[in-house]
């Protein structure tokens, strides 16, 4: 529905009732990865962009259709470093990273990134990326460590499935 | 019988037969906006909206502008022909701007800046690493303006655009320099510059300070022009960003008028007049998806815009209520068969053509996939020329008005973003409608829509989702030069060496001065910027004094509330 056809203000009152899941998950700041999969928590995802590009649309569109999946998804916004984002990883105890990053610069900042992971012991988190990348730079990206690329106008449910395999327990 | 008679017995009667045999292939024709297209428009729907010829679209250049806002629109004055270029290290880009003046009838250069320069770090500060001269050229000084402008005059171009904005005193400080240096006086030449920070809060992300402060930024640009440099163009207040990140015409151009009604209040408050403040802006509306809604979004904003300032605002000058539109089209543009976008940014610029906007751009065919090529922004050039002198397009006023469809279609996005428009004036305005969160929220469920829209296939993308091969995302796009960003450090630790340090730290200091005390920044600015500091160290001070925006993004959507 949109926020016009909301009449009874439901829109609103989700949006509010989203700040409870914070204080929730907040409560709970030892629960580690290992913890919350015996916990049969669900998986969390952590959304990013790095760089100083502005346009989060796609990251947004994909937030929500993860949420929409099941999963849980923090969405940090726009330019936040690799060190910030390895740190939201950690607080939030995420269980894969999904960077976008529209502007070209994905191989200087996505080098960063693997390095801040490496640093915060977070080495073998999945790390996957979206944005305007060449095909060319496909290849480096994945010697670097990122786990898989998704190029423009690749269907929403194809990241979701694969997200999907990547944060359930086999 | 009386025609709607007449019309629902041919509903009733000859029509179900047809369809029998004839199923149409939607149950419904939904557009972007949410807006429902009719099978057929008659004389009995502008009936029905009690439409006035006199009082609903007078004529051209007169109240309420809904037809044009000059009595012979194309025939004396045509649109502008514009081109958004910038790479690289302003060489590079100087060598690419004589290149498009060589092409013949351009009429402005649109100065597509890089990130960092964007965002007022220089291109020696940690967060420019990697980023120099990627989406734009690399701007760090005058100096690199000069080099930027050399052997191109101001005043060789009709317009000169420069986007600004997250530091539009900086920007038409810029501006102003350059003039200078090339010897010219404010009179002699046209610049535009974009500086509308309010939309990048929520729609493009090129947001410095947080939001009154920069509110300040962008007014003290416009009253400084209205006082000295009443003819150039000081701020776009844009729907297009917040149209492309989601929210659907109709909205994003409501929230465009609710921001402009919000940069129009300080500057009432400021004291100046709004006859002298209000015919120095401008709107960028932007449709991609529908080409007759673009068409009447341009004819219903005029409409809208007039009696907005005339009915609300109280202005009394022709000039405040003829809204001027400037337009970059795009259409529904796919990275597979990237060469099928020129058919489509045709058809959106022949829209706004149709629609009677003022200042044109065409995106290349391949901005889709990065920086434009040449041969590619040398098409988009040559459309709008094609579309302006060729196939009769530009021989009348308002071609399309008086078509049932039209003249319906356009009453009625009238009434929506009037009724978008006043929701969020009654949320508190532009800057409670931001920081509430609610701009964002409509943005991205109409992103969600739009998504799903395109994936079952009810929007079509050819090539894409309907009639797709096995082509791929073509390779081979545009690369930067990659010593840009080492030559540019160069040239801006030559400058730092070069320039008169004692007068950079003086003219400093006098910022930081105005910035707290709340004058106008653009005299400062303008003096900083003369003496060669550059935009990195300006806003730096700026950072000190008004801190940085801290965006309340981090969300966490839970399947639970989905």
């Amino acid at each position: 529905m949109t926020y016009a056809e909301d009449q009874n203000g439901e829109f609103k009152r989700r949006n509010q009732e989203m700040d409870p899941a914070v204080d929730c998950i907040m409560k709970f700041p030892g629960l580690d990865r290992t913890d919350r999969k015996i916990m049969n928590r669900k998986p969390r995802v952590l959304i990013g962009k790095v760089g100083l590009d502005g346009h989060d649309v796609g990251a947004r569109v994909v937030a929500r259709a993860l949420a929409d999946a099941g999963m849980e998804v923090i969405y940090t916004g726009l330019r936040q470093s690799p060190q910030q984002i390895t740190h939201a990883a950690l607080e939030e105890a995420v269980d894969a990273i999904g960077i976008s990053i529209l502007s070209g610069a994905h191989m200087a900042l996505l080098a960063a990134v693997r390095q801040a992971m490496k640093q915060s012991d977070l080495d073998d988190l999945p790390l996957v990326v979206g944005g305007i990348i060449p095909k060319e730079d496909v290849p480096g990206l994945k010697a670097l460590g990122v786990w898989e690329v998704f190029p423009p106008e690749t269907p929403t449910p194809k990241i979701v499935e694969y997200f999907k395999k990547l944060v359930q327990p086999s | 019988m009386s025609l709607d008679k007449k019309l629902e017995k041919w509903q009733q009667q000859k029509l179900p037969k047809w369809l029998k045999d004839h199923p149409e292939s939607k149950e419904r024709y939904k557009t972007d906006v949410g807006i429902e297209i009719e099978r057929l428009y008659t004389p009995c729907d502008l009936d029905r909206r009690n439409f006035d010829y006199e009082r609903d679209l007078g004529f051209p250049g007169e109240y309420p502008f809904t037809r044009g806002i000059t009595p012979t629109m194309y025939r004396s004055s045509p649109y502008l022909v514009s081109v958004y270029s910038g790479f690289g290290t302003p060489e590079q880009s100087n060598q690419r701007y004589k290149k498009i003046l060589d092409w013949g009838g351009v009429d402005e250069i649109a100065i597509a800046a890089d990130l960092p320069t964007q965002l007022g770090y220089d291109s020696d500060q940690v967060m420019s690493k990697g980023e120099v001269g990627r989406v734009g050229v690399a701007i760090d000084s005058l100096r690199d303006m000069e080099i930027l402008f050399e052997d191109i005059p101001l005043n060789k171009l009709k317009r000169v655009s420069l986007l600004g904005n997250s530091f539009g005193p900086i920007a038409l400080a810029l501006l102003i320099a350059l003039g200078r240096k090339q010897g010219l006086q404010t009179s002699e030449y046209l610049v535009n510059l974009q500086n509308d920070i309010l939309k990048e809060y929520v729609a493009r992300g090129t947001y410095i300070f947080p939001i009154r402060p920069s509110v300040r930024l962008a007014t003290d640009v416009v009253a400084y022009c209205a006082d000295h440099i009443p003819h150039w163009y000081p701020i776009n207040i844009c729907a297009n960003h917040i149209n492309a990140a989601g929210a659907g015409s109709t909205r994003a151009t409501a929230f465009a008028l609710a921001n402009g009604m919000c940069y129009l209040s300080h500057l009432l408050e400021k004291g100046y007049h709004i006859d002298a403040v209000a015919p120095l802006l401008t709107l960028f509306l932007d449709e991609r998806a529908d080409f007759f809604v673009s068409v009447c979004n341009f004819r219903a904003t005029r409409r809208i815009w007039a009696r907005l300032m005339k009915e609300t605002l109280k202005a009394e000058k022709p000039e405040s209520m003829a809204l001027k539109i400037y337009a970059y089209a795009h259409g529904g543009e796919t990275m597979l068969e990237p060469m099928n976008n020129t058919v489509r940014i045709t058809l959106a610029a022949l829209a706004y053509v149709l629609g009677g906007v003022q200042f044109l751009e065409n995106a290349s065919y391949d901005e889709v996939l990065g920086t434009p090529s040449e041969n590619a922004a040398k098409i988009a050039a040559r459309t709008q020329q094609i579309l302006m002198h060729e196939l009769g397009i530009t021989n009348t006023v308002d071609p399309l008005g008086g078509s049932y469809f039209i003249e319906s279609l356009t009453h009625q996005i009238e009434k929506e973003i009037l009724e978008e428009f006043e929701l969020v004036q009654e949320k508190g305005g532009a800057i409670a409608a931001i920081e509430s969160g609610y701009y964002t929220a409509c943005i991205s469920e109409g992103a969600s829509r739009r998504q799903r829209a395109f994936e079952n296939g009810e929007r079509v993308a050819v090539g894409v989702n309907r009639f797709r091969t096995d082509s791929e995302i073509p390779s081979g796009a545009f690369r930067i030069d990659p010593d840009t960003e080492t030559d540019q450090l160069r040239q801006l630790a030559k400058l730092k060496k070069e320039r008169n340090n004692a007068a950079v730290k003086e003219s400093l200091a006098l910022v930081r001065e105005v910035a707290q005390s709340g004058g106008n920044l653009v005299p400062p600015v303008l003096e900083a910027v003369t003496a060669y500091a550059t935009i990195g160290e300006i806003c730096g001070v700026l950072r000190e004094v008004f801190g940085e925006y801290q965006s309340t993004e981090y969300f966490q959507a839970s399947p639970e509330f989905s």
